[in-house]
């Protein structure tokens, strides 16, 4: 039998450079081995890419090459000229970074809200698993498809559309075309994505909520808490990090939400529905402005960098109190 | 396990890895081992074309793999077709030939060095010349040279109606402006909604902008200002606008202007030749007829239930100039194959093939009007053909972004008439740094 090497215990693991010094070389090496694929991989797809598209954003980039080098004037035109992507002229301020800031305040709290709440009643009723099979069942659907249907149920023909059916029916309102006016489309897009994506949000805060020890529960009953003091000193702050994952997933998603919009609406009527990855898309591929699509990429990337960090900080404090 | 055993995996990953660099890196160009149009290696087609247009174009492909033996693969119904086809350029992977619907977007990637010229292929102007008028070689011209060639016409400049109705309603074909506002007005004050509008697809709205302003402002400007020269804040465009609104507005269009923009274009022909009709009249090009009867309602009688006619005149001076439209065949890949399924698509002998299928109008002129199997169609190449003046679908011809800007800008317009003046500015001083490029 060979003779491997000795493994190192998790305890003496070098958290800092420092330390690697003080590891034999021969294992030292074998790191390296051992996590280079690794690096291999995430340099081609990853770190390469990232410095492409970097580079690219300062030229003008047609047929997505280096070409016409234009400095910074790429970014100047995206935050200072370009209404459809940001416009603070107006008040309240426009632009497809504004509707983000709306996706992100409404889309995470609404999936939040609606995967609690469901989690915490559904796990009162006998038919809880239906209940969560329905709920879930739309993260099966693509995003491609859930547009479609909602482009159905929003259709500003009552003969087609069931929400204006209903409501020309029932309450006799004059039909409302929700992706055809400015004031509502961002919502009814926003409405359509929570419907598709609150049952991931519902699954994993209520495995979080069956995670939480029946004692406890049942010793502030004893102790004499009502249901809602209990779920909001108790079950709330028991379960915050799952709601810190599930946000963070959230918030990731807003910043690149694309397919639905682009099925939807592509952005319109106007521009009043697009988002920045939309503006991405749309100004690279429909507009072949390479370099200015590469700058809203470079701009999504720099928003997204922060909620990262604030991600892998959090899974270090966890470690180090786990 | 000992290092040394590690290392074959190590090596193979390596190699797997600058493997896929090198192929993103490279692209696969035409393949060189078999023979092209053998069907391991067809002739690669890219078109836009759904539906009716798709079936009639592969009629023609068939045809010509019959005549010829040669195989075409037709990647079809690629409807967003711009981030499609700068993609597969971007890697280097392009069809051989493909179908570009904008003359703007042809001489942009002409520009770009993405297209091949085809005068060396054997598509000669007088060769062209002998079946096509100077107006459509113009269109696949960029800087004097031949890159493309008009594969399929539109006429844009049509209305849509039901000639039951009207009979029964007692209405005339209206065909002035001043006639066509009486008919809306009439539809209005029977308590009916005139108009149906597609507006969330924001190209019917341009293709209504072009009708009117060609019509008010004339041919000539019409030319300058898609050409360029004109600028946008011009007030005859402004004044072409505010008549164009003092059609589709709240009051005559089926859900208002917002129930408009929340509506598709083939959702549109639903609301006036659906099963359950809620408006009267619609604006769009000769294709109507194709989807209205293939895809919206098959009962459909040409003729009966449903007709076209001309957009009515505006100013007598400008008399009614046609609007149209047309896709254009371009080259990204030169050989043999592609050089002879060029020289057939641009023949006579194709396009009777492609026009019985009663799906397109054929700009080639030697193709006769008994070829044509219904109304409809006959109607709509009789317009083409016949037209005194041509101009072509103006955003369609503006370069890069400024055909989708023009349509969110017509978007705006119906909205706020009041804003006009100031979306007009907005977009002129895009348009003059896009013009400049």
């Amino acid at each position: 039998m060979t003779q491997g090497p000795v493994p190192i215990s998790v305890a003496e693991a070098p958290t800092r450079l420092g330390r690697l010094s003080a590891v034999a070389p021969r294992e030292a090496a074998q790191g390296v081995v051992f996590i280079l694929p690794a690096i291999v991989i995430l340099a081609t797809f990853l770190v390469y890419p990232v410095i492409w598209t970097t580079r690219l954003s300062f030229y003008r980039g047609r047929g997505l090459g280096f070409e016409g080098y234009l400095g910074f004037d790429n970014y100047k035109e995206l935050f200072t000229e370009d209404p459809s992507f940001l416009d603070y002229h107006r008040f309240p301020p426009q632009g497809a970074v504004i509707n983000n800031l709306k996706w992100m305040i409404l889309y995470t709290g609404l999936c939040l809200v609606f995967g609690l709440a469901l989690a915490v009643l559904a796990g009162r009723v006998r038919y809880e698993r239906l209940v969560k099979a329905v709920v879930f069942v739309p993260m099966a659907i693509s995003a491609t498809a859930v547009g479609v249907i909602w482009l159905f149920v929003y259709s500003p023909d009552p003969k087609i559309g069931i929400l204006n059916a209903v409501g020309e029916g029932v309450a006799g309102v004059e039909p409302i075309s929700w992706v055809g006016r400015e004031d509502t489309v961002n919502y009814a897009i926003i409405v359509a994505y929570v419907w598709f994506s609150a049952g991931f949000a519902m699954v994993v805060l209520s495995a979080a909520l069956k995670g939480i020890p029946a004692e406890i529960v049942e010793a502030a009953r004893v102790d004499g808490a009502g249901e809602w003091k209990i779920f909001r000193r108790i079950l709330v702050p028991m379960i915050s990090l799952p709601v810190a994952v599930v946000t963070v997933w959230l918030v990731i998603n807003v910043i690149k939400v694309f397919d639905i919009v682009y099925i939807m609406t592509r952005g319109g009527p106007g521009a009043s529905s697009r988002v920045i990855g939309y503006s991405m898309v749309f100004e690279t591929f429909t507009n072949g402005r390479g370099g200015y699509g590469a700058a809203i990429a470079v701009v999504m990337l720099l928003l997204i960098v922060p909620i990262m960090l604030l991600n892998i900080r959090r899974f270090r404090s966890e470690r180090v109190s786990g | 396990m000992s290092r040394s055993k590690l290392m074959p995996v190590f090596l193979v990953l390596a190699v797997a890895a600058s493997a896929i660099v090198a192929s993103t890196g490279y692209g696969g160009s035409a393949g060189q081992q078999a023979r092209v149009g053998s069907a391991q290696d067809p002739i690669t087609f890219l078109t836009l074309w759904g539906g009716s247009e798709k079936q009639a174009f592969e009629k023609v492909l068939r045809a010509f793999e019959a005549k010829t033996g040669l195989k075409v693969q037709n990647e079809s119904g690629v409807r967003d077709f711009l981030p499609v086809i700068r993609t597969r350029i971007a890697a280097g992977n392009p069809p051989m030939l493909t179908i570009i619907p904008r003359p703007g977007i042809l001489a942009d990637l002409a520009r770009e060095g993405a297209l091949k010229e085809l005068e060396p292929m054997g598509v000669s102007k007088s060769y062209l010349a002998r079946n096509y008028s100077k107006a459509w070689i113009d269109l696949g011209t960029v800087d004097g040279k031949i890159y493309g060639f008009a594969a399929k016409a539109n006429s844009k400049s049509v209305f849509w109606y039901s000639p039951a109705d009207f009979k029964q309603r007692g209405f005339a074909v209206p065909t002035t402006w001043a006639q066509l506002v009486a008919v809306t007005k009439k539809y209005k004050a029977a308590g009916e909604t005139p108009w149906a509008l597609g507006a969330k697809d924001s190209w019917t709205l341009t293709d209504w902008f072009e009708n009117v302003y060609v019509r008010t402002a004339g041919p000539d400007r019409y030319a300058r200002l898609f050409g360029g020269t004109l600028p946008f804040d011009h007030p005859s465009v402004a004044a072409a606008l505010r008549q164009m609104t003092s059609v589709l507005n709240d009051q005559y269009v089926a859900g208002g202007i917002s129930g408009a923009l929340g509506t598709a274009f083939v959702d549109g022909i639903g609301r006036v030749f659906g099963a359950n009709p809620s408006a009267h009249l619609y604006m769009e090009g000769g294709f109507v007829g194709g989807i209205a009867l293939g895809d919206v309602n098959p009962k459909l009688k040409p003729g009966r239930t449903i007709a076209e006619a001309p957009f009515p005149v505006i100013n007598p001076r400008f008399g009614s100039p046609l609007v149209g439209g047309g896709d254009l065949t371009a080259v990204f890949v030169d050989n043999p194959e592609v050089r002879k399924l060029l020289l057939y698509l641009s023949s006579p002998e194709a396009g009777r093939i492609w026009v019985s299928t009663g799906a397109i109008v054929s700009p080639n002129k030697r193709v006769p009007q008994s070829a044509y199997p219904n109304l409809l169609v006959r109607a709509e190449a009789k317009q083409v053909a016949g037209a005194k003046v041509f101009r072509f679908d103006g955003s369609d011809l503006l370069p890069g972004a400024l055909g989708e800007d023009w349509g969110s800008t017509l978007q705006k317009v119906i909205q706020k008439p009041s804003d006009i003046p100031k979306l007009l500015s907005a977009f002129q001083k895009k348009a003059a740094r896009e013009f400049k490029r």
